[in-house]
């Protein structure tokens, strides 16, 4: 049964994987083909641009989308413990956003070849944005899994966006390193390759976080 | 209608929104100035305040969205449609209402900086008062007016907050990026008060609002609805997106570059030319073939089986300075039977204080000595083999030495200061003077500014030379033009003579009309404006500016263009070519169109501090 609801969401979000890969695609050959900024500035820009505006398209209306149908009454119907809903849900965002930072990654290490930046390294900044891209959206699930509409689901993940801002502005204003290192914004650095225990600090946190938006998930029958 | 019931009703609805903006937009400033005072500087914010002017377009259009939503979700846009309400009273109190409530929000930043940076005594009253300050805040004040207004309609047509929200706010971004696009000529009328380029979003940021407005007031009394998807929406915004960055690539990047090549490491890389070949740095002939560059080396007459001309050495004067025009890196070269030749001048002077009353001293130079140097290549190196003084065209004026020279027909027409001689270099260690003029250039005032759209300039009496390039090089004389040496500002087709001058706004062409013994004669032809992101980018005045085969060469640091300046057009742009982090240093257009263009990369620095160089094969972007 898990299996079909992950075909169910996989169908259902297609078209958001389908155009985020084509508008990823299409922006970045046009960068880098026009090469009107370096190289690096073009995978920086469209790294930082996808960061937000993926999981954006994502959230909102991966849980929204099921009230605004009035689809979830049915969805909750299915003898399907609720954490499983939930996790196929995240899993397919999850799947979907890694997929378009890969290709597209892989496109921006292709498309110079190694005409200005070294090699794999524009390909590391940008699968560092989807790893923080991926952090983003873990966080907004835990907001936004109970959102009814759009909006609010817009919302929330601006709202996660602008909190890890905060946290990140002070992190570096007043040098608390510990909290520079939990920053999903501090995984794009150019001036030193981020270190991979950043990245695998951050498992820990979204385990939490993950455990947090699976209950809130399971606890919608009550506002329903 | 009870207006004050009216009033109150919407205050109170939108008193969550407003207070979430409020809680939002006030977090950075009180955030830096708790740091502030953890420091040590006092309580007060300056930078944070200001950072949150940036997200204050878009709480604005949030609070429009909140505000119509709130009375036009379903059920209660059936409630008060079915009563006796004036629509566009309604309409037009809440969108009135809203924005002041949300300016007054949104301007809770600035009074709380200004308010903490006063009471912490850091505040100085006379920089609130400078005008980039006021421009500044017109512009901040502005941009949210604009942003709530687009969004406010478009939520009355959408009834979608998120979506209206968004299609709102493209179409601001839209409005902002469009005129960076467009050559439009509007005149700034706030000139004033607001800096020269966003003189034109003043009056659209103003119009863009009133029109929202009103298309909103419409709107909701015709009951128009706009049914939306988000997956249509998104698509459509991407695909608006990419075909404005299209067009706005196409505005500075539609030149193809053939071929790309990094030449070594140099602070100078200049592109000279002998007859059709080019000359890089001096040394290296530039070859094209199927569109890929090559370098070789020049090779000048061998030193072994040429007879060695009398070695003579450049005439130091005792403790002299030497400057030499022109400048390191550039050379006029010549090419006959003999060989390759170059030509230089030297000046030779003496650095002296020079006392003024109850002044400090001034240091100047005293020119002693102007020499034409001529010089071989012989193997790989060039020679010094002849010179010729002209020191006697300084005259009285010994402190400067205003240079021009150019090779014209085996002739070489120098000027110094106000005095032009022509030598015959037809054979060019043999240098012979033909004609010495003094003193006849000094009608000639040199322009930087811009010209009336009818003026006269002197010409140069010289007989020496045919009146063509008389006429040309006067020209080229008045406006001091740098490359004089090897190229021009003035363009003759089909028996027009026109003379290009480039500033900060425009591109404007004059027409050589007729001339006499004495004068000159030029009428305005033809005004091509820049846009606003051309003008972002063009260099003022003339300088490194060509002309050349009916086209206007126009580069500067990190960017070219090309226009069309043949009489009987319109001065119409060909090309734009933008490579950012580079330094253009030189180009050479080729006969068939293509263009060599030499840059430095002042990124990518060697031990030595010498940047990178490349020559690029630009296609020919006509």
């Amino acid at each position: 049964m898990f299996r079909m609801l992950l075909w169910k969401e996989w169908k259902e979000n297609l078209w958001k994987l389908c155009f985020c890969a084509a508008a990823s695609l299409a922006f970045t050959i046009m960068l880098f083909r026009i090469r009107i900024t370096p190289d690096l500035t073009n995978c920086i820009a469209i790294s930082v641009v996808q960061m937000f505006a993926i999981p954006i398209v994502y959230a909102l209306d991966i849980f929204s989308g099921e009230m605004t149908n009035r689809t979830i009454h049915l969805l909750f119907k299915i003898p399907v413990p609720r954490k499983q809903t939930f996790f196929s849900k995240y899993l397919i965002s999850a799947a979907g956003i890694l997929l378009i930072f890969l290709v597209t990654g892989l496109l921006m290490e292709a498309m110079p070849g190694g005409r200005e930046a070294t090699p794999l390294f524009l390909l590391r900044m940008n699968w560092c944005a989807g790893t923080a891209a991926i952090v983003l959206f873990t966080w907004f699930c835990a907001f936004g899994c109970q959102t009814r509409t759009e909006a609010a689901s817009l919302v929330a993940i601006s709202a996660v966006f602008v909190a890890w801002a905060i946290i990140f502005f002070w992190a570096m204003v007043c040098e608390v390193h510990w909290a520079r290192h939990i920053t999903p914004y501090y995984l794009i650095r150019i001036d030193a390759p981020v270190s991979p225990w950043t990245i695998l600090g951050q498992i820990p946190g979204l385990a939490l976080v993950l455990s947090v938006a699976c209950g809130r998930y399971a606890d919608i029958r009550r506002y329903l | 209608m009870r207006i004050s019931g009216i009033v109150h009703q919407q205050i109170c609805q939108l008193k969550w929104h407003l207070l979430a903006c409020f809680g939002l937009i006030m977090v950075l400033p009180v955030e830096e100035a708790i740091v502030n005072l953890q420091t040590g500087d006092g309580f007060y914010s300056a930078g944070g305040a200001a950072f949150t002017a940036l997200f204050a377009p878009l709480l604005a259009g949030l609070i429009a969205c909140a505000n119509v939503q709130a009375d036009l979700n379903e059920k209660r846009y059936i409630f008060w449609r079915s009563k006796p309400a004036g629509i566009k009273l309604l309409m037009a109190l809440k969108f009135v209402i809203g924005l002041i409530a949300a300016l007054a929000v949104l301007a809770c930043p600035a009074v709380f900086s200004i308010v903490t940076s006063i009471l912490s005594g850091g505040f100085h009253f006379n920089e609130l008062v400078a005008p980039n300050v006021w421009a500044l805040a017109l512009t901040f004040l502005l941009m949210p007016i604009m942003t709530y207004s687009l969004c406010f309609a478009c939520n009355v047509i959408v009834r979608n907050t998120a979506r209206s929200w968004l299609i709102g706010m493209f179409l601001a971004c839209s409005l902002l990026i469009l005129p960076l696009m467009l050559p439009l000529d509007v005149k700034d009328v706030v000139t004033d008060v607001v800096f020269g380029i966003s003189g034109f979003y003043l009056p659209m940021m103003l119009t863009a609002s009133a029109v929202a407005f009103v298309f909103a007031l419409l709107a909701a009394q015709h009951d128009w609805h706009l049914q939306t998807s988000l997956k249509g929406m998104l698509w459509a915004t991407a695909a608006l997106v990419f075909a404005l960055m299209i067009l706005l690539a196409n505005q500075v990047a539609n030149i193809k570059v053939l071929d790309e090549q990094h030449v070594g490491d140099s602070w100078h890389n200049d592109l000279n030319r002998i007859e059709d070949r080019i000359i890089y740095r001096d040394r290296t002939y530039v070859d094209i073939d199927d569109d890929r560059i090559s370098l070789t080396d020049m090779k000048g007459a061998d030193p072994n089986t040429s007879p060695l001309p009398e070695m003579l050495l450049p005439r130091e004067l005792k403790d002299c300075n030497d400057s030499t025009y022109p400048d390191f890196g550039d050379r006029m070269f010549h090419e006959t039977a003999d060989g390759i030749y170059n030509y230089t001048i030297h000046r030779y002077y003496l650095t002296e204080l020079f006392e003024r009353p109850n002044r400090q001293p001034l240091k100047r130079r005293n020119y002693k000595s102007i020499v034409l140097n001529t010089d071989k290549l012989i193997g790989k190196s060039f020679r010094p083999v002849c010179d010729l003084d002209l020191s006697d065209c300084l005259t009285d004026q010994k402190d400067r030495a205003w240079m021009g020279m150019r090779l014209i027909d085996n002739m070489i027409v120098v000027r110094v200061n106000n005095s032009v001689v022509v030598v015959n270099a037809k054979d060019p260690s043999k240098l012979k003077r033909i004609e010495t003029k003094l003193d006849v250039l000094k009608k000639l005032r040199f322009f930087h500014t811009e010209d009336p759209n009818r003026f006269a300039i002197p010409l140069l009496p010289i007989e020496s030379i045919n009146l063509e390039n008389r006429v040309k090089f006067s020209i080229d004389l008045r406006y001091s033009y740098p490359g004089m040496y090897n190229s021009s500002m003035v363009d003759i087709h089909n028996g027009v003579i026109s003379l290009l001058r480039v500033s900060e706004k425009n591109i404007s062409r004059f027409v050589v009309t007729n001339w006499d013994n004495e004068n000159i004669y030029c009428t305005l032809a033809e005004t091509r404006p820049f846009t606003p992101l051309e003008h972002l980018t063009a260099a003022p005045y003339s300088w490194r500016t060509l002309v050349r085969n009916g086209r206007l060469y126009h580069y500067h640091q990190e960017n070219l263009m090309v226009f069309d300046i043949r009489p009987g057009h319109r001065i119409r742009k060909l090309g734009h070519f933008v490579r950012m982090q580079h330094d253009f240093h030189d180009i050479a257009p080729l006969n068939d169109g293509r263009i060599l263009l030499s840059t430095t990369n002042y990124r990518e620095m060697n031990e030595y501090n010498e940047p990178k160089a490349y020559l690029y094969l630009l296609e020919n972007p006509g």
